[in-house]
């Protein structure tokens, strides 16, 4: 089934990712894929998709794109809302779209960043085994660069019987979707502001008063943030440790400190090796919290233990694993 | 006698800590040595041969190889331990107990044509005057060593290569260039390296390669993997021009 949109207008970043591209590290290849991945997973699984088919990242909102085809829609994600003339569209379930709509994203102040997912995922070409756009080399997504005015994106053709069956659902001659959603906040702490962190590698090479800063002052999210990583703002640390870290591989979460004793969240595009001392990494299940946090919103960290956030991690792929038992059983066993 | 792999001595302990919930890091040691690179090497030659249930890839680095791995694999796996954390370092100190006796393999030489100074290398007098050399001689000793690379870090295919001359040591640049274009060859401090992508930098540019370092579009998209050894070798403009297109 054939689905295609073009980008009427395309809003500040605006890139296809997927869950990342783990096969190439160790050639220095950054990770990237959803900033989001809880976002991006629940679109996903709300059109019927597998969580790693690719979607689109759009930043912030002011863009706008137009159902070429009928579509089968979801998004996810603070960033944005979906009207389509003066009606809002609702996130966190399928949507069908009717070809003609002129779709617009406005302002969500919560955030900064939606998922869009298509029925059988967008389709770019696969680069080193992922579909995520790697800005900084020019590589993967669609044509290793942003969306822009003009471009037409279409769906993979083959689609999961799920997908087909919410198709047809809700296929109609106007907007529809169903009475169902997926709740993302049952998912996510309430506090979205406070974020669980394990201390890390580095943690004894700054001072007892840095460390305690660090689990109890306010940080600031500075205006130089972006895929690659937040710097915050906020008490600058202090080390006891002068030596210097030989460079080692770090990845998106790590809380690196600067020589200026500031601190750096590395995002989806970070650097794969890096030799600033780390003082924690953010749990995984809170990174995606990270990923909608914008400039001027302040933030705590409170701390968890390695085994604490590992219980988490899979206690939330589980959770995750019966949202997708239970779509396939709504539609393939009824 | 015994058939212990050198690089494997019995009394060596590797340190291994968690870096998030889906990669630890085991540490060979704290200084920068050919001896560590060789024991890195191997060790993650024999892991990538005999991997663990849910291993993905590794990140080699100085004296660090870095494991990542599906912690739902590793959760529902049979091997010793509670957490993925144990079940991990358990089967990581398990390797080196056992499974450590293997040939290394013959390093690779790889030859880099570069075209040096000129407008591919303008800071090739500053490397010259710190170390009071002629551009003739910073040439000639930049082009003479065999270099050994440590690790690929920083930007795709970017790798950082130990073995230079002493006297063409040259710091940083304080103020980092915005651009660098691809394939152009630098200095920092006892380190040379070839950016293989066009990247702000702040090493000393002394010359470029016409060489891809990196293609997105090779089943291998780094040219130089840690461990290659390398060697430059000096050319001009005109072949500069014409590399790989005769």
């Amino acid at each position: 089934m054939s689905m295609k949109i073009s980008i009427l207008k395309a809003g500040l970043l605006t890139t296809v990712q997927d869950m990342g591209r783990y096969g190439y590290l160790s050639q220095a290849v950054p990770i990237s894929g959803a900033m989001d991945q809880l976002a991006h997973r629940l679109a996903n699984k709300a059109v019927g998709n597998d969580d790693d088919l690719a979607t689109i990242e759009f930043t912030y909102a002011d863009a706008s794109f137009k159902a070429e085809t009928d579509l089968l829609l979801a998004y996810f994600g603070d960033g944005a809302f979906l009207v389509d003339h003066d009606q809002v569209m609702p996130a966190e379930k399928p949507l069908f779209i009717r070809a003609g709509s002129v779709i617009k994203l406005i302002n969500n102040p919560v955030g900064i960043r939606i998922y869009l997912a298509i029925a059988g995922g967008w389709e770019v070409p696969e680069v080193m085994g992922s579909k995520s756009t790697f800005l900084a080399a020019g590589f993967g997504g669609f044509n290793g660069r942003a969306l822009k005015k003009g471009d037409v994106l279409s769906n993979n053709l083959c689609l999961a019987k799920v997908s087909e069956a919410i198709f047809k659902q809700l296929k109609n001659n106007q907007l529809s979707y169903p009475n169902w959603r997926i709740s993302r906040e049952s998912l996510i702490p309430e506090n979205r502001h406070t974020i669980r962190v394990v201390l890390a590698n580095e943690i004894n090479w700054f001072d007892a008063t840095s460390i305690i800063s660090f689990l109890t002052k306010t940080y600031q999210i500075d205006k130089r943030s972006n895929r690659m990583g937040y710097h915050l703002n906020g008490k600058a640390l202090v080390r006891k440790v002068k030596k210097e870290l030989l460079s080692t591989a770090v990845t998106p979460g790590i809380i690196q400190v600067t020589g200026s004793g500031d601190l750096v969240i590395l995002m989806a595009d970070c650097q794969t090796t890096g030799g600033y001392p780390r003082i924690a990494h953010v749990a995984a299940v809170d990174l995606p919290l990270c990923a909608q946090l914008k400039p001027g919103d302040e933030i705590r960290f409170s701390e968890i233990s390695r085994d604490e956030a590992e219980e988490l991690y899979l206690e939330r792929e589980h959770d995750l694993s019966l949202i997708t038992t239970a779509i396939g059983l709504k539609y393939l066993n009824l | 006698m015994t058939e212990e792999s050198p690089y494997f001595t019995p009394d060596y302990s590797v340190n291994i800590y968690g870096l998030n919930e889906q990669s630890v890091t085991v540490e060979f040691g704290t200084v920068i040595s050919e001896e560590i690179l060789q024991l890195i090497t191997s060790y993650n030659r024999v892991l990538m041969q005999n991997p663990f249930p849910g291993l993905i890839t590794t990140v080699p680095a100085y004296c660090t190889l870095t494991v990542f791995f599906d912690p739902l694999l590793v959760h529902t796996s049979n091997l010793p331990g509670e957490t993925c954390f144990d079940k991990v370092s358990y089967f990581l100190n398990h390797i080196k107990q056992s499974e450590s006796r293997q040939a290394i393999n013959k390093p690779v030489e790889i030859i880099i044509p570069v075209c040096y100074g000129g407008s591919f290398g303008a800071d090739i007098e500053t490397v010259a005057k710190i170390n009071q050399l002629s551009i003739a001689e910073v040439i000639e000793r930049h082009s003479s060593m065999q270099y050994i690379v440590y690790m690929i870090g920083f930007v795709p295919g970017f790798a950082y290569m130990g073995g230079m001359d002493a006297s063409l040591q040259t710091p940083r640049k304080q103020v980092p260039d915005a651009t660098i274009p691809a394939g152009s060859v630098g200095i920092a401090g006892m380190q040379t390296g070839i950016y293989p992508i066009e990247t702000p930098g702040g090493w000393q540019i002394i010359g470029r390669t016409p060489l891809k370092m990196f293609d997105v579009n090779r089943a291998e998209p780094s040219l130089l993997k840690g461990g290659n050894l390398v060697r430059f070798r000096a050319i001009n403009i005109d072949e500069f021009n014409t590399y790989g297109k005769q």
